[in-house]
């Protein structure tokens, strides 16, 4: 027997906003959160803005200094955004069946602090001023923070939030770059369909916004180098856009089976109706043009949910801002949806927010479920010249009323991994 | 509507034991160590030397072609093209978009090297980190790609672009667990109809400066340089850590009709799946072992077996004091003691910790012991320890008629993952 998934909290941390209340308000209202970063000084790197998250106390939702020092920025925000979603829930207060209750994140990467391993580095140095791995060995090593390693293991994010609300059921890290949480939701939903929990924590966390990881991405070409006032860079769809602008942040779902949320009397603000996934098995960080595996991921998932492609109000796009990604998906969407295309709206929010990477289809989740329940389309903001490619109806620039029952949310991944999500209104 | 059954077709393996199944199965029945003093890199000041390391690198058709490959790309695709191979898929009719690829991978390595001159242009002159100045220097030692290249991800992409595989693509990082985890959530993603064949395991390398480091300074890792062969002694009383290993382990997970309809070999079959989270410390195992006990009960649930049906459990078996202790203690709960127990073993004696590779290496030994009928051995088992007294199949391969094996994985940070398989 398949058991219906629905939604019944989440939290957000966001370049625009601190709570997914906030977070929601400004999206809505077209704020961006792209700004020149603020965290270092970027005076010489070729690309000098991102959405940073702002203002963020860790200790509102660490209970000590000590458990902070083994948790970097990323696995901060994730449990920030946990303990948001667990409050909202009601959960808190009276937690799930601990062997029934478990954490599905998506997250990447974490990034090397450049200034510790920089003094590594340079303690590592012989006479004549080369690395040397016996220095290294000697005195080189223990200039690092004795417990370095534990805040770079992706699975960190999920580990801690499993212990902090003791999540003692099915518990995993997704780790597929841009579709990671999307997947992380996907999965946590298969979990409770096939009874393996009640409850689920199902989102992700992401913090790339430092020197080595801004470097890289601007030289593999994906980074906007426009020079535009930091909020106009990100325009996806636009027909001026030049890549996208990296974001950071947090976004988590409480996931739970109807009957569990049903039984507890709480708040369903939607249901997790449908998921598929595919892989586009072409070029290396492109998508396919033709968008065949967008196409797929997107079919799946409406097959999943039982619905056709005309039961779709909104469309929450991938749109990174890049030229070629805005484009596929656009493709895909024409070819799924034939002549329904140009009415169906579809926006990226990550023209407020940026590329949130393993957080970008958690947060969109989180705004799907609020279009749902406001019956507001959140805009594309900076859509200012029409590309005669990329020919929808994008909500450019300002917010829009509409009754929104069904939503699908893309995620297409820079190594070729694409997840879609199907997000219904609640209907008992 | 019958459910769905998971059957293994193929099977691909790199270890420190060397390149294919059929290398490494012969070497563990031997009871070979891979294990000895790390060439990769100058240790001699670390205090860890030693290291499972795969030597030499196996060339892939991706190299050239592919700038900056990942190493955990690199082992995933020598595994996966045998495990491919293995099952008779090249040349096969199977649809593309019912193929997916589930991976449990660590990344790629990411060396010191290349920060070097960034960080001296940085802390050169006296005063704070000097970002502008890192940047500009920076882009002189890192290529393009390299560091996308590095990322998670690219064992799956890599492994799907090479099979032509265009279903689901899942990549996870649970540590230690992940490559079980792959094979366990491959299991449900097939029986639940997302897929007809899956590939689906774990590739990680952290013989790594900076990851010995790491480790070492956490107290992971057994110190024993003078004898590598020897460091790494799952359940004897004289273990003092784990010894890094790397490699790769790929099965073929395929729906049973579709495995007949081609007329694939059968070589096992997974029929149970369990996944906890100790929810204790991030850097220890819950000493009770509690919530490794549930994940083995419910992947005996899930299967629908007792205990007893259980005829070899491979160990997660690390040769920490603290692990091998607490799943001794663990398994006993449910199947009881020495005599009552099944024959417990831990491969990690002869090729060390894969991580993220670990439990898929492990799953594809269980499935050659349900085929042959033997237990590879436990090596370096030389004093018995009051905390872990079960039948450990020491030192020596036991040969033992098997229906049903158990794969434990349990992951630094409290992911336990327990899947089991059955003899085709």
């Amino acid at each position: 027997m398949r058991r219906r998934v629905v939604v019944t909290g989440f939290g957000a941390l966001a370049p625009n906003g601190n709570t997914a209340e906030t977070f929601w308000r400004a999206t809505c209202d077209g704020k961006s959160g792209i700004a020149r970063i603020a965290s270092f000084d970027p005076s010489g790197f070729a690309v000098q803005v991102a959405g940073e998250v702002k203002d963020f106390d860790p200790l509102k939702f660490v209970p000590n200094r000590k458990a902070l020092k083994v948790m970097g920025r990323n696995i901060r925000f994730g449990v920030a955004a946990s303990r948001m979603a667990m409050e909202h829930s009601g959960l808190l207060e009276s937690p799930p069946e601990p062997s029934r209750f478990g954490v599905v994140m998506g997250s990447g990467i974490v990034p090397t602090d450049v200034e510790e391993v920089g003094q590594a580095i340079l303690a590592s140095l012989d006479e004549e001023g080369r690395f040397d791995l016996r220095r290294f060995g000697t005195t080189g090593q223990k200039t690092l923070f004795p417990l370095w390693l534990l805040k770079h293991l992706p699975n960190m994010v999920a580990a801690h939030v499993s212990i902090f609300h003791q999540a003692q059921g099915p518990n995993n890290t997704i780790v597929t770059a841009c579709s990671a949480s999307t997947q992380a939701i996907g999965e946590a939903m298969r979990i409770l369909e096939r009874g393996d929990a009640d409850v689920m924590l199902a989102g992700g966390s992401d913090s790339r916004i430092d020197p080595l990881s801004l470097v890289g991405y601007a030289l593999l070409g994906a980074l906007s180098i426009s020079g535009r006032e930091p909020e106009r860079v990100s325009r996806p769809f636009d027909r001026d856009r030049d890549g996208f602008v990296l974001g950071e942040g947090a976004g988590v779902l409480v996931l739970e089976t109807e009957e569990h949320a049903k039984a507890r009397g709480a708040t369903i603000y939607a249901e997790c109706a449908g998921y598929g996934s595919s892989f586009d098995a072409f070029a290396v960080t492109q998508p396919e043009p033709e968008g065949r595996g967008a196409i797929q991921s997107m079919r799946e998932a409406l097959k999943d949910a039982r619905l056709s492609t005309d039961d779709i109000d909104y469309i929450s796009a991938h749109g990174t801002s890049t030229v070629l990604n805005d484009l596929a998906e656009t493709v895909a969407v024409k070819k799924l949806f034939g002549t329904r295309a140009p009415k169906v709206p579809m926006s990226s929010i990550k023209s407020m927010i940026g590329h949130l990477i393993g957080a970008a289809g958690a947060l969109e989740a989180v705004v799907s479920v609020l279009a749902i329940r406001d019956g507001i389309l959140p805009p594309t903001t900076n859509y200012e010249t029409r590309d005669p490619q990329c020919d929808l109806d994008y909500v450019p620039n300002v917010a829009r009323e509409a009754r929104v029952r069904t939503v699908l949310s893309n995620s297409f991944g820079f190594g070729g991994q694409n997840a879609s999500l199907v997000i219904r209104e609640y209907e008992g | 509507m019958t459910a769905r059954r998971v059957v293994v077709t193929g099977l691909g393996m790199v270890t420190p034991l060397g390149v294919g199944v059929a290398r490494n199965w012969q070497a563990m029945l031997a009871g070979e160590s891979g294990v000895r003093r790390i060439t990769r890199f100058d240790v001699s000041t670390m205090g860890v030397q030693i290291a499972g390391e795969v030597y030499p690198l196996p060339r892939v058709p991706e190299d050239g072609a592919v700038p900056d490959l990942g190493i955990h790309a690199r082992f995933a695709l020598v595994a996966g093209r045998e495990a491919w191979a293995d099952a008779g898929l090249p040349g096969a009719r199977v649809d593309p978009e019912r193929v997916g690829v589930f991976i449990g991978s660590g990344k790629g390595i990411s060396d010191l090297e290349r920060l070097v001159g960034a960080s001296k242009a940085a802390l050169g002159a006296k005063g704070p980190f000097d970002y502008a100045a890192f940047a500009r220097a920076l882009p002189l030692e890192l290529s393009a790609t390299r560091r996308e290249q590095e990322d998670y991800y690219q064992s799956g992409s890599h492994v799907a672009r090479a099979v032509g595989a265009r279903g689901p693509n899942w990549v996870c990082i649970t540590a230690c667990a992940a490559g079980n985890h792959a094979v366990g959530e491959a299991f449900c993603a097939i029986r639940r109809g997302e897929a007809d064949v899956i590939l689906a395991g774990g590739t990680h390398s952290q013989v790594d400066i900076m990851s010995l480091s790491g480790y070492a300074t956490l107290g992971a890792l057994s110190p024993r340089n003078d004898e590598p062969h020897r460091a790494s002694r799952p359940f004897d009383r004289k273990r003092d850590g784990f010894v890094l290993g790397e490699g790769s382990g790929v099965l073929v997970l395929e729906e049973y009709e579709h495995a007949r309809r081609r007329g694939a070999r059968l070589r096992a079959e997974i029929v149970g799946y369990g996944n906890t989270a100790d929810c204790y410390r991030v850097t220890d195992p819950q000493p009770e072992g509690e919530r490794v006990e549930l994940a083995m009960r419910l992947a005996l649930k899930s299967a629908g077996l007792a205990p007893e049906e259980i005829d070899y459990i491979n160990a997660h078996g690390t040769s920490t004091q603290q692990n091998d202790a607490m799943e001794s203690g663990a398994i006993k709960r449910i199947f009881g003691g020495k005599g009552e127990a099944p024959p417990v073993s831990s491969t990690k004696s002869m090729i060390g910790h894969l991580i993220a590779a670990a439990g898929a290496v492990e799953a594809v030994a269980c499935v050659r012991a349900l085929e042959e009928g033997v237990i590879p051995p436990t090596i370096n088992y030389e004093h018995a320890d009051p905390a872990c007294d079960l039948d450990y199949v020491p030192n020596e391969p036991r040969e033992k008629k098997l229906g049903h094996a158990m794969n434990n994985s349990f992951g630094f940070g409290g992911q336990n993952i327990v899947t089991i398989l059955r003899r085709a």
